[in-house]
């Protein structure tokens, strides 16, 4: 098997790597570039655990081969704060309380991050779908959404 | 606490303080951990549902390139098990459900790891299986453990030889069968309650190592890293001071990871290499089938009341679907069989609850303990009763809800019960009205209520501890073995020492999750954290509290009677202060943190520590004949959940629009965590009440993945979910608190079920209530 | 996940040449929102993954009105879903798309992709079959078109071969034609159709097509037949649930029964017939 070159930007730094095609873009990440914030939680694009953004969209990385990251740009929870300053979505999902064991919050991060670059005012029901690839067994969502909600006001959406 | 009584920390919203760990990606969970030269695990799993192992043929899989080990049940010939040892870590000699690990090889990538496992031949020779319950209990059923009778088993289980009965509780309180002859009416009815997965979003993982001198280290998601410690020592006999257990952040528990499975299986991998690393991380479909479930259970409730609704006997009868190991199962049907009588007063009790052998996927703890699938059937039961003599749901609830002084089914006495106000305060806050009520043309809208009460089902000796160390600076390390799972434990026992020291939360550090680092604690399960931790924790802070206050005692002249603490946030540091007549002779805390220097140069006190054990004050066993007991369990903690659901009658859909619950936890330590798992705990009893079973067709598991076995999303959020709360306090609880995590969904699924039953007319007696259920049960009364 | 060689050509030609050297042991990869989990779960094999997302000719949605839309074979659910001329002249099938999988599914995933997959219970097939659209395929040979009824055979089916590419779907423009699409799940969000429909209006005839009710996606031509030029009312509706109910033949499996398919079926069918006129 050959591996495969593939140059892409990581949270806005430049990589150039040697990846195997039988890994998905979730493990090189985790296991090779040690970003570990994104989780596996079912490897078949169903609990959005490993949620990253790539060129502007949150997509499952377990869904994506190695190989396709070339070229792109991602991003993943690791990439959001900057100089120890969280983002306003990282900080209203801790002043919510918006997640307890916090094993599938950096994919609900990153499907926040995104969302809200495609659509500024989303209503309630359009956060509940375009979070409900992201499963949660602990909270019940409902301090979830209200951190989302909460961005959107402050961010002057509504 | 101030000097005038107000509490700092207590009773008020801290945020979590694993909060910025949590969303930067910074927290490291188990399965997080690579290391250098790490080899990785997999298992053959049996294909059949009860098989004999005739024969393994490994040479193929020995010889692929990169396989290190491939070993057999041989190398895990001792049975282990929390109360009855049942279980081997690798399928040995048979094989007793579908999915056990037969076969366990380690290699250089999971990849060939999984390959080899395609190619190791095992022959079986199938055996007839137990696929149910009651076929179980049948007097020609297939043994699932023939060698029942030389299994170790904790003496308050009472396993039956000779069958598939692994534990019966009996309990008996008052005369049934003389009290059902006085009954006006009787309801007698049979429930069941399917398997559900906890779906913990994190996945079962362990990675293990051996050093060469011996010491092992285990990094597992686990909830109990102490319990897991003593079954690896145990099974594989290694010292206790040998093993150390790292488990510093959990992805969700549920109960799924209270026992000790994947960390088993990779032990004897690691030690055949020793100084590498062993890896093993169930997918989401092993997880599914291969970590404990939730056991299936039939019911047979029978409920007799007298014509003003007065209940004056139950009998049930549970049949718990044990799977095929019950080693943690039978505590279940134990603790359904104390609690069966649910939070009434009745006079007159008798619960049969069987533990039973069957070849399905292993039963285990899941939030609740067996409390959700009772009351699914109890409070059912309840409100049919009700309907037969023309009360209300509500009104029967009033009659016989437990009220202080009241007699529990143990016969304890409820020294506080908030039944009747948390019930009250449902029905406020919900606007109760069961009518149902038509919306457009294809919709109906109808309320439903349950409640239900939940104690920690521990051994009544069970212990916890705590050390509080004093840095230099005046901050402070809180070492517990209470395990964060997601309730927010690490945030409450902050409080909890923040409170008696007077210090500001953001001063302490609370370390957890591993065994070499912090003291003893059973197990964090049963919603005993806050009440059993908790009080450690206060009782090492208060140990640390009371050192300082007697080396004060020198500095300042006067006694430590008087003496109090003062957090000062402006100056960032807590006060020694005299006492309240003395209020300038003070001292900032830190001046003690090595001890206290004295005036000719020495000194003396040595490093603040605090130390805390606890264990639960006259928690006795109860008399094994009738389970009966003037104070058989830690707590109760008692509630009431009311919801709103909107049926489409045209696609069967359930829709609930509102869920209401309040709780008596007893003194809240943090408002918006209990809020939380309030919350959590009502979405998780919605799952089951309307979407989740597993579904096992002659042992085997058909929707063993989240393609079909379906759990709540964002959408299915009602448009109102909110949590009251009833505090009275408990006595023995730290600041009268007591757990709330599993309680809180005990009462959601029967007050879905209710609802529908209102709604339609129509009541289900099993769940989950599903939209071909529901469309069946229309079509059939159009006809 | 097997081992496999990986490649990505950058032109149509370059695909084919591939596919028609590697024949059965190729699989091609768009989306993967499929290939991906049927590659870890190891109900596919491949020797070598083409991933023909690097080739330009197959992006993009094109519309006008004579030539009607052209989705391409890279258009993901998501970009057909927030397509201008997708939502305005196809807003059934922009419905569709938009209820495929999860928001990160749908960022990756194709139209054509899942009519390749030719499951019958595809989320984004019924507007397509409700059109006649037309699958356009390139091989060696040249280019070739199939209407979408004759594309599926049977489950996962098609008559793509092995060293062909479909470079998109052609869906006619019709005037006047309005369509509505209905999806019915377990749960509401990210799961898949225990029954899935579009039934369109166009003059006083009726286009009715239904998934997960046959081992393809169907047209229900009787039912069709029996509504054209017909004024809806009760009777009218009764009538044609029945016929419907002569033309399907949902299974019982995991998610639904059999008889909670055609339920579903029969007030899929009132509904959209109503909302219709």
């Amino acid at each position: 098997m050959k591996k495969i070159n593939v140059k892409f930007t990581l949270n806005g730094e430049p990589i150039e790597m040697e990846v195997a095609p039988n890994h998905t873009a979730l493990r090189v990440i985790r296991e090779e570039l040690d970003l570990t914030g994104a989780k596996e939680g079912c490897g078949a694009g169903e609990c959005g655990a490993c949620t990253i953004i790539v060129d502007g969209l949150a997509v499952n990385s377990c869904l994506m081969l190695a190989p396709e990251l070339d070229g792109k740009n991602v991003l993943t929870v690791e990439g959001l704060a900057k100089d120890g300053k969280l983002t306003d979505v990282q900080q209203a999902f801790i002043d919510h309380v918006a997640l307890q064991c916090g094993y599938c919050t950096p994919g609900f991060i990153m499907s926040t991050t995104a969302l809200l670059e495609e659509n500024k005012k989303p209503t309630r029901e359009e956060i509940e779908i375009a979070l409900s690839g992201n499963l949660c067994r602990c909270t019940g969502y409902k301090r979830i959404i209200e951190a989302v909600e909460d961005v959107v006001a402050k961010r002057g959406g509504r | 606490m101030t000097v005038d009584g107000k509490y700092t920390a207590i009773g008020k919203y801290l945020p979590r303080v694993d909060g910025v760990a949590k969303v930067t990606g910074a927290a490291k969970y188990a399965g997080d951990i690579n290391m250098p030269r790490m080899l990785y695990a997999d298992v053959v799993r049996s294909p059949y549902p009860h098989a004999k192992i005739l024969k393994i043929d490994t040479s193929e899989a020995e010889k692929l390139p990169g396989v290190k080990n491939v070993i057999t049940g041989d190398y895990y010939a001792k049975r282990g098990g929390l109360y009855l040892a049942d279980k081997n870590f690798l399928a040995h000699k048979t094989a007793k459900y579908r999915g056990e690990a037969v076969v366990a090889v380690c290699a250089e990538t999971p990849e060939i790891a999984h390959e080899a496992c395609k190619i190791v031949k095992v022959d079986y020779e199938e055996l007839p299986a137990v696929l149910s319950p009651m076929d179980a209990l049948k007097p020609d059923a297939p043994l699932v453990h023939p060698e029942l009778e030389t299994y170790r088993v904790a003496p308050i289980f009472h396993p039956v030889p000779g069958t598939n009965i692994s534990h019966k509780h009996f309990l008996k309180k008052g005369d049934t069968e003389a009290a059902f002859k006085k009954c006006d009416k009787i309801v007698e009815h049979e429930y069941y309650v399917p398997h559900v997965q906890h779906c913990p979003i994190e996945t079962h993982t362990a990675t293990v190592k051996f050093d060469q001198s011996g010491n092992l280290t285990v990094w597992a998601s686990c909830q109990s890293p102490y319990a897991v410690r003593n079954a690896l020592s145990d099974s594989f006999d290694i010292p206790l001071h040998k093993i150390q257990i790292i488990s510093e952040f959990v992805g969700g528990g549920f109960g799924a990871k209270a026992g000790t499975t994947i960390e088993g299986i990779i032990i004897p991998l690691a030690k055949l290499n020793p100084g590498r690393p062993v890896k093993f991380t169930y997918s989401r479909e092993e997880e599914f089938r291969d970590a404990y479930v939730r056991q299936g259970m039939l019911a047979r409730i029978k409920t007799g009341v007298d014509k003003t609704g007065k209940i004056l006997a139950v009998e049930n009868n549970f049949y718990w679907d044990g799977g095929a190991y019950n080693e943690y199962g039978v505590n279940i049907a134990k603790a359904a069989g104390f609690a069966g009588a649910g939070p009434y007063n009745i006079e007159n009790v008798t619960t049969n609850s069987y533990c039973l052998y069957t070849n399905h996927p292993v039963g285990g703890p899941y939030r609740g303990f067996g409390m959700c699938e009772i009351h699914f059937c109890i409070e059912q039961n309840l409100d049919v009763v009700a309907g037969e003599i023309g009360i209300s749901p509500v009104e029967i609830r009033r009659i016989n809800g437990l009220r202080p002084g009241d007699k529990t089914g143990m016969g304890e006495v409820m020294q506080v019960s908030g039944y009747q106000p948390c019930l009250e305060t449902v029905l406020k806050e919900l606007n109760y009205d069961a009518t149902p009520k038509k919306v457009g043309d294809h919709k109906i809208r109808c309320m439903g209520i349950a409640a239900g009460w939940k104690s920690p089902s521990q051994p009544t000796d069970a212990g916890s501890s705590s050390i509080i160390r004093m840095n230099e600076d005046g901050t402070l390390y809180v070492h517990t073995s209470a395990e964060e799972i997601g309730q927010g434990s690490n945030t409450a026992l902050t409080q909890i020492a923040a409170e008696v020291l007077n210090v500001n939360p953001s001063r302490i550090t609370l370390k957890s999750g591993d065994t070499n680092m912090n003291p003893y604690e059973w197990q964090t399960v049963a919603s005993r954290t806050t009440y059993c931790a908790g009080n450690a924790v206060k009782l090492a802070a208060e140990d640390l509290r009371n050192k300082i206050f007697n080396l004060a005692q020198m500095k300042f002249g006067y006694p430590a009677r008087d003496m109090y603490l003062e957090r000062d946030d402006e100056n960032n540091c807590t006060w020694v202060v005299a006492s309240k007549y003395h209020k300038n002779l003070r001292a900032d805390i830190k001046t003690f943190a090595l001890g206290m220097p004295l005036e000719d140069g020495s000194g003396i006190g040595g490093p603040a520590i605090g130390v805390g054990t606890f264990t639960l004050p006259n928690n006795m066993a109860y008399n094994a004949a009738d389970s009966q007991s003037e104070k058989g369990v830690a707590f109760w903690t008692i509630g009431c959940t009311g919801v709103e659901i909107e049926i489409d009658t045209q696609t069967g859909h359930v829709k609930v629009l509102q869920m209401i619950s309040c709780f008596d936890p007893g003194k809240v330590i943090n408002t918006e965590l209990y809020a939380a798992q309030v919350e959590g705990a009502m979405i998780q009893s919605l799952g089951t009440a309307l979407y989740e079973a597993m579904i096992l067709k002659d042992g085997k598991l058909m929707n063993g993945s989240f393609l079909d076995y379906k759990i709540p999303t964002a959408y299915e959020l009602p448009e109102r979910l909110e949590s009251y709360v009833c505090e009275f306090a408990e006595e023995t609880g730290p600041f009268g608190a007591r757990g709330i995590g599993e309680p809180a969904m005990v009462p959601g699924a029967p007050a879905i079920a209710n609802a529908i039953a209102n709604a339609l007319g129509t009541r289900f007696d099993r769940m989950p209530i599903t939209p071909d259920m529901i469309m069946e049960a229309i079509n059939n009364k159009n006809k | 996940m097997r081992e496999f060689e990986y490649v990505a050509p950058k032109t149509v030609k370059e695909a084919i040449n591939i596919l028609a050297s590697y024949k059965e042991k190729a699989t091609v990869l768009a989306g993967g929102t499929d290939v991906v989990v049927r590659l870890r779960d190891e109900i596919i094999d491949p020797e070598f993954v083409v991933d023909i997302k690097h080739i330009d000719e197959l992006k993009g949605i094109k519309f006008d009105k004579k030539e009607g839309l052209f989705v391409g074979a890279l258009a993901t659910m998501h970009e057909i879903q927030n397509d201008k001329n997708v939502k305005e002249f196809y807003p059934y099938y922009a419905d569709a798309c938009g209820h495929v999988g999860s928001k990160q599914v749908r960022n990756k995933a194709t139209s054509v992709g899942n009519l390749c997959t030719a499951s019958p219970l595809g989320d984004s097939l019924t507007p397509m079959f409700c059109l006649d659209a037309v699958v356009v395929i390139e091989g060696p040979k040249g280019k070739r078109e199939v209407p979408v009824r004759e594309f599926i055979t049977f489950v996962r089916k098609t008559v793509l071969e092995r060293d062909e590419l479909v470079l998109g779907v052609k869906m006619p423009y019709v005037e006047g034609l309005k369509g509505i699409y209905t999806k019915n799940a377990r749960r509401h969000e990210v799961d898949l159709s225990n029954i899935v429909a579009t039934i369109c209006k166009v003059g006083d005839e009726y286009r009715i097509a239904y998934g997960s009710v046959a081992p393809t996606p169907i047209r229900l031509v009787k039912t069709e037949e029996f509504l054209k030029g017909k004024s809806i009312d009760d009777k009218v509706i009764e009538e044609a649930k029945g016929i419907l109910e002569s033309e399907i033949a949902p299974i019982s499996d995991l998610r639904a029964t059999k008889e909670y398919r055609v339920l579903v079926s029969k007030s899929i069918l009132e509904n959209s017939l109503k909302a219709l006129n």
